[in-house]
């Protein structure tokens, strides 16, 4: 097969996949309504203030799984429903931030410095577009972005790396995450060591299943999801509820002010944000390829980079379109790029990637890295036809988003009146139900609420999430390469130091860690949306 | 950041647990050392990964000791990170949570032998009557309802009329979704019984 054969055979994958109905006798394929029923999940989501996208492919994951079973036609429909809503809620992010001064989602924090001074001028329809052009063209570019380089940084790491050297960029990448997650770097790699010593337990290759203390329970070690929703889903909700049970009396009801005036945004203004939406988007997707680095400092710097260019007559901070725009690019910008690390190289670089990761390991007959982009010609990689069907599925997630996701996105304001005391009880609930789903055991629910807690005291003494979560993803992976590596090198105690690109791994990591904690940084800038 | 010396005690802590680990935890729960030699051919161990996570997580557990022992006092900008407000709010909340969790498991079971009748004198065990209504959503509908009742109500420190309702429409939309359409999924706690 050719490679435009490839891209045709994925976005036949998608088209012509699983049948969800029919309309006029033309099928339509379950990916599809997969697609935008995430998409449009994710715009409510993302407009509900305390709630964001990562919640909704926490919960809908194992959901998801038992629907559609353990096989490959379930690739796509899940994991596009999980792109829809990642592409969703980062439009919706916009809305409460822009209609009551409460960011929806971390990211969009920056956006009510100009939103919501918009919206008490009684231009809230205006704010809206903006956020929403800006926010569309960002992903877009982001995701063309991503079609173009994974493909190549994929055969490259495939051509050139060995499995020391292999196991050397895992160990990079973990390392940078853990250094710019959070505030301190050192608590960023003990919870990303405490990861990969949490995922050893009840694994390995021995017949008794190491460090599970002779008990049944542990033997087969943690479940991934379960572990995974625990700490990321379960211990925000539950730092969530004791913030609302410290704080009762500050939770005023959402007041909206009344719109007056032009609230259209004309191809002129649209061609004037244009430079501040270009920018913004470089910001973005550069910043999306690092691992770790969340989507909040993306929009921060996007920010800062529109305010140097900005010259108009009112100023950011003061109701400027152009801080709107110069925010919602940037942040928008990362999701696409943010899947460069995940596709090519296997490693998630934040939560949403995450969810991808596992979805592909929890179903299987898709394992995101570097040999996905093998173009073999004799025979079908059907890795490769997913992962095309993937970048077909945001091609329709962006054409949601131009088409009709502006329109929706203006009506979802309502969404930032739920009050999240009632709304949180019911996440804790759901999430629990998931799980059980999903393991149909009530271990797993135990693990769950274990893990919760687990997530909830890191949360207390500040050590950060991400890190310790992708290292629990990652651990199965980095030491299967490590055995590899050593029995390539023949039992050599310094296997992964044999060539010059792993050494050059190994000391960038270290250096990295170095770097970052020369000063101590801010928790909000430099941290991404859980940690 | 937290105060100074919170990071201290906790890095001392991370710092003992990391050496604990290493010292007794995994020597004697893994069957095979870091590495192994076994009919000439030497391969790496179970016991290798976790080793060298848990003796770097004890070296970077020393340097943020070491780091913040040479911090200014001045730097502590934030409150506590546990104090008896949170500890009261997390019994509180772990309360509601086992009791939920045991209406889950055991509502079910009770109403059976409570109220199943099986034929003739034969009794009726949990299993047989898990697929029947209402006794299979009988846990779930206890457990989830209040689950969701009371932790609202811990977090607004009152019982409301309003929230007995949208916790109770709540778990049947849950069921609506889970139940009624998906044959083959189990709600809590079906699938233990």
């Amino acid at each position: 097969m050719s490679v435009l054969d490839y891209v045709l055979a994925g976005i036949m994958a998608v088209f012509t996949g699983p049948e969800a109905f029919s309309i006029f006798g033309i099928g339509i394929s379950i990916t599809i309504v997969m697609v935008t029923f995430g998409f449009f999940l994710g715009i409510v989501i993302g407009a509900t203030p305390g709630l964001g996208g990562a919640f909704v492919m926490a919960v809908s994951l194992p959901i998801l799984i038992s629907i559609f079973g353990y096989t490959p036609d379930a690739l796509l429909p899940v994991m596009g429903f999980l792109i829809g809503v990642m592409k969703g809620a980062t439009v919706g992010g916009a809305v409460p931030a822009i209609l009551f001064n409460t960011p929806g989602t971390p990211d969009a924090l920056m956006t009510t410095l100009d939103g919501y001074p918009m919206a008490k001028k009684g231009q809230a329809g205006k704010a809206l577009r903006t956020a929403h052009f800006a926010s569309a063209s960002g992903d877009t570019f982001s995701d063309l972005v991503l079609f173009t380089t994974a493909p190549f940084l994929a055969i490259l790491v495939e051509s050139y790396l060995g499995f020391a050297e292999k196991a050397a960029l895992i160990i990079l990448s973990l390392s940078f995450v853990a250094a710019v997650v959070g505030a301190s770097p050192m608590k960023g790699l003990i919870a990303a060591f405490f990861g990969i010593l949490l995922a050893s337990i009840g694994t390995g290759e021995d017949l008794y299943p190491r460090f599970s203390m002779g008990t049944e329970f542990l033997a087969n070690g943690f479940p991934l999801i379960t572990a995974v929703l625990g700490v990321l889903i379960l211990g925000e909700v539950i730092h969530s509820f004791e913030d609302m049970w410290r704080d009762r009396r500050s939770r005023n009801a959402a007041s909206i002010v009344t719109q007056s005036g032009n609230n259209g945004l004309s191809w002129k203004e649209r061609r004037a944000l244009a430079p501040f939406i270009g920018t913004s988007a470089v910001i973005g997707t550069l910043i999306g390829a690092l691992p770790g680095i969340g989507s909040t400092l993306a929009a921060t710097l996007g920010y800062a980079a529109g305010q140097k260019m900005h010259k108009g007559p009112v100023r950011f901070g003061d109701g400027a379109p152009e801080g709107i725009a110069a925010t919602e690019a940037a942040n928008s910008a990362v999701s696409g790029s943010n899947l460069i690390p995940v596709l090519s190289l296997g490693i998630p670089g934040n939560v949403s990637a995450v969810f991808l990761i596992l979805a592909a390991e929890s179903i299987g007959g898709f394992n995101p890295g570097p040999s996905v982009f093998r173009f073999s010609v004799s025979e079908v990689n059907p890795e490769l036809v997913i992962a095309f069907g993937l970048f077909t599925t945001m091609m329709i997630g962006n054409i949601l988003n131009w088409t009709i996701g502006g329109q929706f996105m203006r009506w979802v304001g309502i969404m930032a009146r739920v009050p999240k005391q009632v709304l949180m009880p019911m996440v804790f609930l759901l999430t629990i139900t998931a799980v059980y789903v999903q393991e149909t055991d009530m271990l797993a629910v135990y693990f769950l609420l274990a893990f919760g807690l687990l997530g909830y005291v890191m949360r207390k003494i500040r050590i950060p999430i991400l890190p310790f979560v992708i290292a629990f993803i990652l651990a199965g992976n980095l030491e299967t390469v490590m055995r590899q590596a050593f029995a390539v090198s023949d039992a050599d105690p310094f296997f992964l130091f044999r060539s010059g690109t792993s050494v050059v791994f190994l000391a960038l990591a270290v250096l990295v860690v170095i770097f970052f904690s020369r000063k101590p940084k801010h928790d909000v800038t430099v941290s991404s949306e859980v940690s | 950041m937290l105060g100074r010396k919170t990071e201290l005690v906790l890095g001392a802590i991370l710092l003992v647990l990391s050496l604990i680990v290493v010292l007794a935890w995994i020597p004697l729960d893994s069957e095979t050392g870091m590495i192994e030699t076994f009919r000439r051919q030497t391969t790496m161990g179970d016991a290798f990964l976790p080793t060298v996570a848990a003796v770097l997580m004890a070296f970077c557990a020393g340097v943020h000791l070491f780091i913040n022992f040479r911090r200014p006092d001045n730097l502590g900008t934030e409150c506590p990170a546990f104090d008896g407000k949170g500890l009261v709010f997390l019994l509180q909340l772990t309360g509601i949570t086992v009791l939920s969790v045991a209406l889950f498991y055991w509502a079910g079971p009770i109403a059976v032998n409570l109220f199943a009748q099986g034929e003739g004198d034969e009794a009726v065990t949990y299993r047989q009557m898990r697929s029947t209504y209402p006794y299979k959503l009988i846990g779930f509908v206890t457990g989830g309802f209040t689950l969701v009742l009371f932790t609202t109500a811990l977090i607004e420190g009152r019982f409301r009329a309003i929230r007995i309702l949208s916790s109770l429409l709540f778990v049947a939309v849950l069921i609506g979704i889970f139940d009624l359409p998906l044959k083959n999924v189990l709600l809590p706690p079906n699938g233990d019984w």
